[in-house]
């Protein structure tokens, strides 16, 4: 039988290095995979500039978080880019709007086909996807200031005594705390209020919806702007934590996806459910458990290998791998999203 | 036959050098001025073409002549894209020679099929991979970067000079960060020293703490970080900071730069990193010189970029011809022994020697000698974080 | 303008703008760069007919291209290398140990999964099961691929491949992607649009992953360069007489005018720029064989009733289903075509390249910008999807220069020193990536069926 102390140390190494940067990195994710069904619910397609318009709205925050340092104005210990925050959304929905009123609402109205609507927004995503460098450029831009640490590894290790560290980043709890707030938010609004109702009417039944009076050109833009903003937090929130870079937003696009469909598209649920399920199961299967059950386990049975599923080069691929299985099994993800 | 192009060669030497003098002479910069490296390659470019100015403004280069660089992006990873920036720039501008390519996977490409077939001189400052050593080449490639092969045993001695025994290594997924942590590991567990775990990571992710996990699980306290500045080897010192698992890190060549310092200097103790560069007067005799023209000087390549860009001018000047053959056959009189030893910012003395007829014996700020295959031998700085920034420890 | 709408004499015109692009580059760049251009637009838009027999004729929306050209460059290092014998002892026997347990693993827990029928614990016993074939795998795998890659690792640490004349691999590659995609759309095919999509987005991510890091099979991401070329070496052609003595005669009103060594220096040159463009007309010469078989094949395949069946599919599932077409056949027997077309020409673009390197592919440069070629091409029509290979992959190569030169032009009145302009012009290149966008949205717009659209027109 372990001691107390041992489990007590598996525990934190278990929390600082799966648990809590999976959840921030889960949280992300689930608010990118949020954007990502809202627009496939109401507007019926996969949006594959979702990726860039992260990038475009972190942009817009990051250059008014410069404007605001310039200016001498700071959020205390708290980044000041959460300042800058309401004008990046601004902007990126101002942006995304008129990238509707230009692109997507003409195929609207000749009533294309949802596949030419993917198509469209491949070619969003390359022009976004140039205009994010031309404007920001396509180095690391670091725009975080206020408190890093709520408490660092050595603090704590010396505060609880244990051989274990753990380690609690402001930006976590900032990432988590505003994807509860958001989240609860978009739900209350899509529960409560008149036009969310619509919104959901709308996303289940089109023609039923317009048939009772619903203005879909008022649902339309209400989405885009939702996906802005849900888009502009997950931007500006990961790249508080980890830093920006135009590129690396493409890359998480892909993950995203995944989220979206593992939930099942059109779900808000689903992508919540989704993108920590692929977070969590990045980090577990590609996890070195040896260290964990050296703490547990009596020492005869102590393993020498590393005890790792899959090597970290696999990382990933698993969120794919996790996605074809969860399509084999149930063909419109976990919570039966929708088809088109 | 051979006979025959030989003479042709000679005598096209002859007929351009005759018509070359007081004119352009035009030579490519091949860097990738966009992608994983794209943070290092603009000083590069800057430190070569500081070469060719100093050359030019002398006066002295074939009696007046100028060399005009012409640039192209090797996009660093994109083959088809380098070969046809390549092909461009040697079929179209008519460059004499390149200065470049970057990394090892489009040098390759570029010379096998854009530079070897056209007779063109290619000298890399930044093209790393052992594999290179063995290219058919036909005695046109150089670099005055030295192999990886030879990194990983510097890097390696440091560590285990440090006391360190046991070390975690991870590398960035490609030739460069795969040779050098194999040259690594090996020369390490040569010294007795363990190593928990080798794991890849990828650039351009979005996130690093499944790899900072794995490798914090494996029971190392060190951590040997074989990667890039600015891509996935900075996600993984910042991921391993912000979850305490190291704190000690050794860096490659590609992790040396002043950002990485900003970024996390307080709390990288007791780190050390090799990158290229030789005795420190003349390295350091460069670095003012690159200051001087609002160039960093202090990135891993831009003293072997200087020196690059300095060997094709002095080859021209050899040979008393800009044309490609002649290039190719001086390279190694100018780069070695014997001849008078000529430093950085010293050009101008070097190009008189040599139209006198003289021998110099390149040194620059890398202490280049080319061996048998046209590679440098290759001297290492041994760095250590201090007062915020990588300062030299000893040369090896 | 009148010219340009009649259809039968579109393709002409389109074609001949084309020839004219290419030719331009030769006259003002060099005649190398405008071939460099050629052979790389041949082979895209061999990729190109291969997503258009998919998208086009049967309308599955396939994501995942890059795959299937990673498989065929794969394909030739497997075909052409040499093989490496002291790895082949070393690890030879583990790897297909491992290999056979896998097989045999999965072939034993799809028939427990079967044979367990409506027992309980259905799911578990297959996790459990299959959990055990992956560590029974592991058991052999682990040291053998670690013997397999310890192995002269600078030079070789794989087994290396059959040392075949690479030119068999453009088969091979097509083979392996044909297999592959059996195998994916057996799994995804049941999918609808959007799920399909990004299935496939997802298993092009894993099949690259794998060519990536398994390093006893390809190298993985420490490369293989030097692959042997199926045409002549520029060095070898140089020194080889026949070839000297066709340069001078071709050239024989120019060199009769020189005497002695200058004529020698004359030729010299000659020789030197002509083996350039003697091996990229050979390459040019076996890619446009290649491609048009290939489209022989798709026109007569698309025109054939075969065709017309495959059309009707696409345009109406339900009706074609009524009639007793077997449509999930139909979508595997397509996704497989047209995959196996993509893997050829993944083999050709790793024949041209002389290397093969799994660390760059990614999918904006080998997934949309092929569907962007497609699209813009014209969906349906093979002669549209080839004109969208050759169009936008030349733009895409020239965006760069011409980028630069529009920065120059707009910022030429600037102050040279300004911030701005150095800005704008540090920018140029990203006016690459503007550019697609642009197009792409603007064909889908306002020629919806892109440049050579479908024959019979398709709402």
């Amino acid at each position: 039988m372990p001691e107390i102390i041992d489990i007590l140390n598996a525990l934190v190494l278990m929390t600082n290095y799966v648990i809590l940067p999976a959840l921030t990195y889960g949280s992300q994710l689930a608010l990118g995979a949020l954007g990502v069904t809202l627009v496939f619910g109401i507007l019926r397609f996969s949006n594959f500039a979702h990726g860039d318009t992260m990038a475009f709205g972190a942009m817009a925050t990051i250059i008014v978080t410069w404007w605001l340092q310039s200016m001498g104005v700071s959020f205390g210990p708290l980044p000041t880019a959460l300042l800058a925050l309401p004008f990046g959304i601004a902007v990126t929905a101002i942006f995304v709007l008129l990238t509707d009123k230009v692109v997507y609402k003409h195929y609207r109205g000749i009533g294309a086909k949802p596949i030419t609507f993917v198509m469209v927004s491949v070619g969003v995503m390359f022009i976004m996807n140039g205009l994010v460098r031309f404007i920001i450029g396509p180095g690391d831009q670091r725009f975080a200031d206020g408190v890093r640490f709520i408490f660092k590894a050595r603090e704590f290790k010396d505060w609880s005594g244990l051989d274990q560290g753990l380690a609690l980043r402001s930006s976590q709890v900032i990432t988590i705390v505003l994807a509860v707030i958001l989240v609860a938010a978009l739900f209350w609004f899509l529960q409560k209020t008149k036009t969310g109702k619509a919104m959901r009417a709308f996303s289940d039944n089109e023609n039923l919806a317009l048939l009772s009076g619903i203005d879909p050109a008022k649902i339309v833009r209400i989405t885009w702007i939702l996906a802005a903003v849900l888009a502009t937090v997950a931007g500006v929130l990961y790249g508080l934590d980890k830093s920006f870079k135009p590129f690396v937003y493409f890359q998480l696009l892909l993950p995203i996806f995944a989220a979206a469909i593992v939930g099942g598209l059109g779900k808000p649920i689903g992508a919540i459910a989704g993108g920590f399920i692929v977070a969590f199961s990045e980090v577990a299967v590609t996890y070195v458990y040896k260290k964990f059950l050296i703490y547990l386990l009596p020492e005869h049975l102590e393993p020498n290998s590393l005890m790792q599923l899959l090597a970290t080069e696999y990382k990933f691929a698993v969120s794919f791998v996790i996605l074809v299985l969860v399509l084999l099994v149930k063909p419109t993800g976990l919570f039966k999203g929708k088809v088109v | 036959m051979k006979k025959h192009l030989l003479t042709a060669a000679l005598t096209a030497a002859i007929a351009t050098s005759s018509m070359a003098n007081a004119a352009d002479i035009k030579v490519g910069v091949i860097l990738g001025f966009t992608g994983p490296i794209e943070s290092l390659t603009p000083d590069m470019g800057a430190s070569a073409e500081l070469a060719f100015k100093e050359a030019s403004d002398s006066g002295m280069l074939l009696g007046g002549s100028k060399i005009v660089p012409v640039r192209a992006d090797s996009t660093c990873v994109d083959a088809s894209a380098a070969t046809a920036a390549a092909e461009r720039l040697i079929t179209s501008d008519k460059v004499v020679a390149i200065m470049g390519a970057d990394c090892s996977g489009v040098t390759t490409a570029i010379a096998n099929s854009a530079a070897v077939p056209n007779g063109v001189v290619m000298v890399s400052p930044s093209a790393t991979s052992p594999a290179l050593s063995t290219i058919e080449d036909k005695g046109l490639f150089f670099r005055t970067a030295p192999s990886d092969a030879r990194q990983g045993q510097v890097l390696a001695d440091a560590v285990v000079e440090g006391g360190i025994k046991e070390i975690a290594v991870t590398y960035t997924n490609n030739d460069y960060g795969k040779g050098l942590a194999d040259s690594f590991v090996a020369a390490f567990k040569a010294h007795g020293g363990t190593v928990t775990i080798v794991a890849a990571h990828e650039d351009g992710k979005a996130d690093y703490s499944a790899e900072v996990a794995a490798l914090a699980a494996s029971g190392a306290e060190k951590l040997a970080v074989l990667g890039y500045l600015d891509q996935g080897g900075k996600g993984i010192i910042q991921a391993s900071i912000d979850t305490g698992a190291f704190e000690t890190f050794a860096l490659g060549d590609g992790m040396i730069g002043q950002s990485l310092v900003d970024a996390f200097g307080a709390d990288m103790v007791d780190s050390i990193g090799t990158s290229p560069g030789g005795a420190s007067a003349a390295t350091k005799t460069f670095v003012k010189m690159a200051k001087a023209n609002k160039i960093g000087g202090e990135g891993p390549y831009d003293g072997t970029s200087y020196d690059a860009g300095a060997l094709i001018a002095l080859a021209i000047q050899a040979g008393n011809s800009a044309d490609r053959a002649s290039i190719q056959a001086n390279m190694n009189k100018v780069a070695n022994a014997p001849g008078t030893k000529i430093y950085p910012g010293e050009l101008k003395k070097a190009l008189e020697i040599l139209s006198k007829g003289g021998e110099i014996d390149y040194v620059g700020a890398t202490n280049i000698e080319f061996n048998e295959v046209g590679e440098v031998f290759g001297t290492y700085k041994q760095l250590e974080i201090k007062d915020n920034k990588f300062s030299t420890v000893k040369i090896r | 303008m009148s010219l340009f709408n009649n259809p039968s004499l579109r393709p002409y015109l389109v074609f001949g703008i084309m020839a004219v692009l290419l030719t331009f580059v030769g006259v003002t760049q060099s005649w190398g760069v405008s071939l460099t251009i050629i052979n790389m637009c041949i082979i895209s838009a061999i990729m190109t007919l291969g997503v258009n027999i998919q998208w086009g004729y049967a309308g599955l929306f396939n994501v995942g291209i890059m795959g299937f050209c990673a498989l065929g460059g794969a394909a030739a290092v497997l075909v052409s290398s040499q093989p490496v014998g002291e790895a082949w002892s070393a690890g030879g026997t583990g790897i297909s140990l491992a290999l056979l347990s896998l097989v045999g693993g999965v072939c034993f827990v799809y028939i427990l999964h079967k044979v367990w029928g409506k027992r309980p614990l259905r799911n578990t016993v297959t996790f459990i099961a299959a959990l055990g074939v992956y560590f029974l795998a592991r058991h052999f795998y682990d040291p053998a691929s670690a013997a397999i890659e310890a192995v002269d690792p600078a030079k070789t640490g794989y087994l290396g491949g059959a040392g075949l004349p690479i030119i068999f691999s453009w088969v091979i590659g097509g083979l392996f992607a044909a297999g592959a995609a059996w195998f994916i759309g057996k799994v995804t095919l049941g999918l609808r649009t959007d799920y399909l999509a990004i299935a496939t987005l997802g298993i092009a991510e894993i099949i690259v992953a794998l060519l990536k890091n398994e390093e006893w099979l390809t190298r993985g991401a420490k490369n293989v360069t030097g692959l042997p070329r199926p045409v002549p070496y520029e060095i070898e052609l140089q020194q080889a007489g026949w070839f000297i003595d066709l340069v001078s005669k071709f050239n024989a009103d120019v060199l009769s005018g020189l005497a002695g060594d200058e004529r020698a220096a004359a030729l010299q040159t000659l020789v030197m720029d002509a083996s350039g463009i003697f091996v990229k007309l050979c390459y040019a010469g076996l890619f446009s064989v290649v491609l048009i078989l290939l489209f022989v094949l798709c026109q007569l395949a698309l025109n054939s009733p075969w065709g017309r069946m495959v059309r009707a599919i696409r345009d109406n599932e339900t009706a074609a289903a009524a009639m007793g077409k077997d449509i999930k056949a139909r979508h595997l027997q397509i996704f497989i075509l047209g995959s196996a077309v993509v893997g050829i020409a993944g083999a050709m673009m790793t024949t041209l390249d002389g290397q093969f390197t799994p660390g760059t592919y990614n999918p904006l440069r080998y997934t949309f910008l092929i569907w962007v070629m497609v699209i813009v091409g014209g969906s349906g029509n093979n002669l549209g999807s080839i004109l969208g290979g050759f169009l936008v992959w030349f733009v895409w190569i020239e965006a760069e220069p011409l980028g630069t030169w529009l920065m120059d032009v707009v910022t030429s009145g600037m102050d040279p020193a300004s911030a701005l302009r150095e800005h704008l012009i540090g920018s140029a290149q990203y006016m690459r990536l503007m550019v697609m966008g642009g197009v792409l949205i603007l064909v889908m717009r306002y020629t919806p069926g892109g440049i050579l659209p479908e024959k019979s027109a398709r709402k």
